[in-house]
């Protein structure tokens, strides 16, 4: 029986390595996923915003530097007043921000004023601006309102008296910051195991049937049980032989020079890497690699036998490829991917209850990013049961669609 | 044969194989509607993180300064709970922190006093910590200018350069047309084409002494009847499920029709590119995401740097992007004007049909 589950296996991942398109299906979509959240880093957080400083006062040379200084906000670019104007209507900038020629007189007076010029295409990226430009100007009269002494002063038993009366004493949870692309890069390598798993499957599972080799299995001797699970078996190992070196890669890129954002490398090498450095994973413990490990063998099991029902139900090819695309995105987003699901209605938190990979994106990120594995336990939980269902229907329907075919 | 019977019997062929596969084209609409889910979905996680508030206080400068936090630019949805089951849901990363205002709050703030407000924040993602930091002293910005305390010297004044802000989801949704666009559009043409090879029909068409222009014309016309059919169904949901009017409806209509019509033709040409669906399908989906995002479609792609704004010109998602916005809400959210980016696009389908043409009558037939 060993040798028949093993043939089948063999033979299945045999005809997925020979099957270009198969693969770029697979993996395309995944891959373009990647490609937007390293994109999206781009987009996110910093905007760019031009400068114009008029006022030659001390205090006008004060606020400047104090734009100048959070350079986690902004992409500055100093300019004239002309200049900037220009840049606005090119798009160049988002912004300009003024800091006006009778600053240190209004500020003589009590009411001096920073003009904001916003183009405010969207809520996301003006609130953006609004929100760091408002920090900024007010940390002319509450330093402590700066990044620094949001981490560096109440928190810390140093509180400074500020005329708007609160002070914020930040404590993080955690003594390093994982990046957006790495937070993001969890649920793709979900994806890929979802879209390899169920598409490889489903996809080798219909093409028996439109070309008539389900009929010639059966008719061989050794018996249905061990293709059944040959078949499991084939599309678990194509996941496997596709993330494995994948997830490896998460670990090795570490070692790339130049990853370092302040490496001091060309524009082009930093353009040229980002891709591959973006591909990062944190090492995690002993402890935290087991649960990696047996979390992407739930989710790998879950989605074969999820695929393998999906290629009986359909049984071509051309249906199977949009409904596992479909598929995987709705497991994708309803899971947490790109969203985060504390953040959604609470009626599609509900939802996403029921999703299976919102407990695998759960899993894994505790497993990478925190210290301990609250939660692990019932992630992983939901994922085997979900596996184990997926594999026994999956058993069941394949062996009766045989016997049928 | 006549010109008009070579164009409608081609046309009838593709309608009956459209027929034919249904449910791959009900798939495809799918899809369409899909992506405006997900991208709605990502839309909402652009603001309102989700804080615990413990408010130890309960006094009037407390309740002021709630209502502050609550107006900081969309930034919270505060979340009342009690301590412990906030420090349970920040660790299991179900918030993103907890805000505690502490007991004697309104006292001090009454007595001149500057008080401390203690914030835990999982800083578990970069991005969302930043989103939190830089709001939360808008929020104490707001409080001290709404009581009048004395000693705030500077204030930033906002000049807005278009009259209202658009909603983020809004501006994503009309954006996600284009990319259904591509998408629909895309794989109804990949698939029109790639059949000639898949059922080895190609060669019949090159023997054939009809106008191969012609027989293309007919097969991509009812690819992009069907796919702006599938559009339309898309269209509806913005408008009727998501409440976004297009301020200029023509506009919009012949905006999409054109996308439509670009999109198959592009389509079409991957097919007989590439010959097989199964392979053009997962590339125009593989490509749908990175040149949707390399598009304006979440904001103006200039803002991302040169760099990023250069390759998006090589995307036509870039210049649907930039007509549609227009149409919807009267947003210019590509340098170039409106009417050059409907020419790139007519330039994009009009090359896009000449290869297509070119693989179907010559070469690479197998």
């Amino acid at each position: 029986m060993t040798g028949a589950v093993w043939g089948v296996a063999r033979n299945d991942l045999a005809v997925w390595l020979r099957s270009p398109a198969a693969i770029a299906a697979a993996l395309l979509p995944a891959l373009g996923m990647g490609v937007l959240v390293a994109v999206l880093t781009v987009s996110v957080g910093r905007q760019p915003v031009a400068l114009v400083v008029q006022g030659e006062g001390r205090f006008a040379a004060r606020m400047a530097r104090l734009i100048r200084a959070d350079t986690d906000a902004y992409l500055l670019e100093e300019m004239t007043a002309a200049d900037a104007e220009r840049a606005l209507g090119d798009q160049r900038v988002a912004a300009i921000i003024v800091v006006p020629e009778d600053f240190d007189a209004g500020l003589a007076r009590g009411n001096a004023v920073v003009d904001l010029y916003l183009n405010n295409v969207n809520i996301d990226i003006a609130d953006d601006l609004r929100r760091a430009v408002t920090r900024s100007v007010a940390e002319f009269d509450a330093p402590q309102l700066g990044l620094l002494g949001e981490l560096h002063g109440p928190s810390k038993g140093l509180l400074l008296p500020n005329p708007y009366r609160v002070a914020v004493a930040e404590h993080d949870l955690r003594e390093t910051e994982v990046s957006f692309l790495q937070y993001q890069v969890i649920p793709i390598v979900v994806l890929i195991v979802i879209s390899i798993g169920l598409l490889g499957t489903a996809l080798l599972t219909a093409r028996d049937f439109e070309r008539g080799t389900a009929k010639m299995m059966v008719l061989s001797p050794a018996g249905r049980l061990p293709l059944v699970l040959g078949r499991l078996l084939g599309g678990t190992l194509i996941t496997i032989a596709l993330v494995a070196p994948l997830v490896g890669l998460g670990f090795l890129t570490h070692h790339i020079p130049y990853c370092a954002e302040e490496s001091g490398a060309p524009l082009w090498v930093t353009m040229l890497l980002s891709g591959p450095c973006g591909w990062m994973l944190p090492i995690p413990p002993w402890r935290h690699g087991l649960a990696l490990i047996a979390l992407l063998a739930a989710v790998t099991l879950a989605t074969v036998g999820l695929g393998t029902l999906l290629g009986v139900a359909l049984r071509n090819a051309r249906l199977v490829t949009m409904t596992a695309l479909n598929g995987a995105a709705y497991l994708f987003f309803l899971g947490g991917g790109f969203t985060t699901v504390a953040f959604l209605p609470d009626w599609i938190q509900m939802v996403s209850r029921f999703v299976p990979t919102s407990y695998a994106i759960n899993g894994l990120r505790q497993a990478l990013f925190y210290p301990d594995l609250v939660g692990f336990g019932r992630d992983l939980l939901v994922l085997s049961a979900c596996a184990a269902l997926s594999v026994v229907l999956a058993s069941l329907m394949l062996s009766r669609a045989w016997r049928r075919a | 044969m006549s010109v008009v019977r070579l164009f409608r019997a081609s046309a009838a062929l593709e309608l009956a194989q459209l027929r034919g596969n249904r449910g791959f084209v009900a798939l495809t609409a799918l899809a369409a509607v899909s992506f405006l889910v997900m991208v709605s979905l990502f839309g909402l996680t652009g603001s309102y993180a989700p804080v615990a508030l413990i408010d130890r206080d309960g006094g009037p400068y407390a309740q002021s300064f709630v209502e502050a936090l609550l107006g900081a630019h969309h930034s919270f949805a505060l979340k009342y709970m009690s301590a412990d089951e906030a420090e349970a849901a920040l660790l299991s990363g179900r918030l993103v922190g907890i805000i505690t205002i502490p007991a004697g709050f309104s006292a001090d703030i009454a007595q001149g006093t500057t008080v401390p407000i203690d914030v835990r924040i999982d800083n578990v993602n970069v991005d969302l910590t930043h989103d939190v930091q830089r709001a939360l002293p808008a929020a104490i910005v707001a409080f001290g200018r709404k009581h009048k305390f004395p000693g705030v010297r500077v204030q930033m004044v906002e000049h807005d350069v278009l009259p209202r802000d658009t909603g983020y989801i809004p501006y994503l949704v009309v954006s996600a047309l284009a990319l259904d666009a591509l998408v629909i559009a895309g794989v109804l043409g990949a698939m029109a084409t790639a059949r000639e090879w898949e059922r080895r029909t190609v060669k019949l068409l090159r023997l054939s002494p009809a106008s191969a222009g012609l027989v293309l014309a007919g097969k991509l016309v009812v690819a992009a009847a069907v796919a702006g059919g599938a559009l339309g169904i898309a269209v509806l949901a913005i408008v009727l499920v998501y409440g976004v009017v297009p301020i200029a409806p023509w506009t919009t209509v012949f905006a999409l029709g054109a996308c439509v019509a670009i999109f198959t033709c592009l389509g079409a040409w991957l097919g007989a590119l590439l010959k097989r669906t199964l392979a053009a399908v997962p590339l125009l989906f593989g490509l749908a995401m990175p040149f949707y995002v390399d598009s304006g479609a979440l904001e103006p792609t200039r803002f991302d740097g040169e760099a990023i704004w250069m390759i998006a010109h090589l995307s036509p998602v870039y210049y649907a992007v930039g007509v549609l916005e227009w149409a919807f809400h009267g947003l210019h959210v590509t340098p170039e004007p409106v009417y050059v980016d409907l020419l790139v696009l007519l330039a994009f389908a009009v090359v896009a049909a000449a290869l297509t043409l070119g693989r179907l009558s010559k070469g690479g037939g197998r």
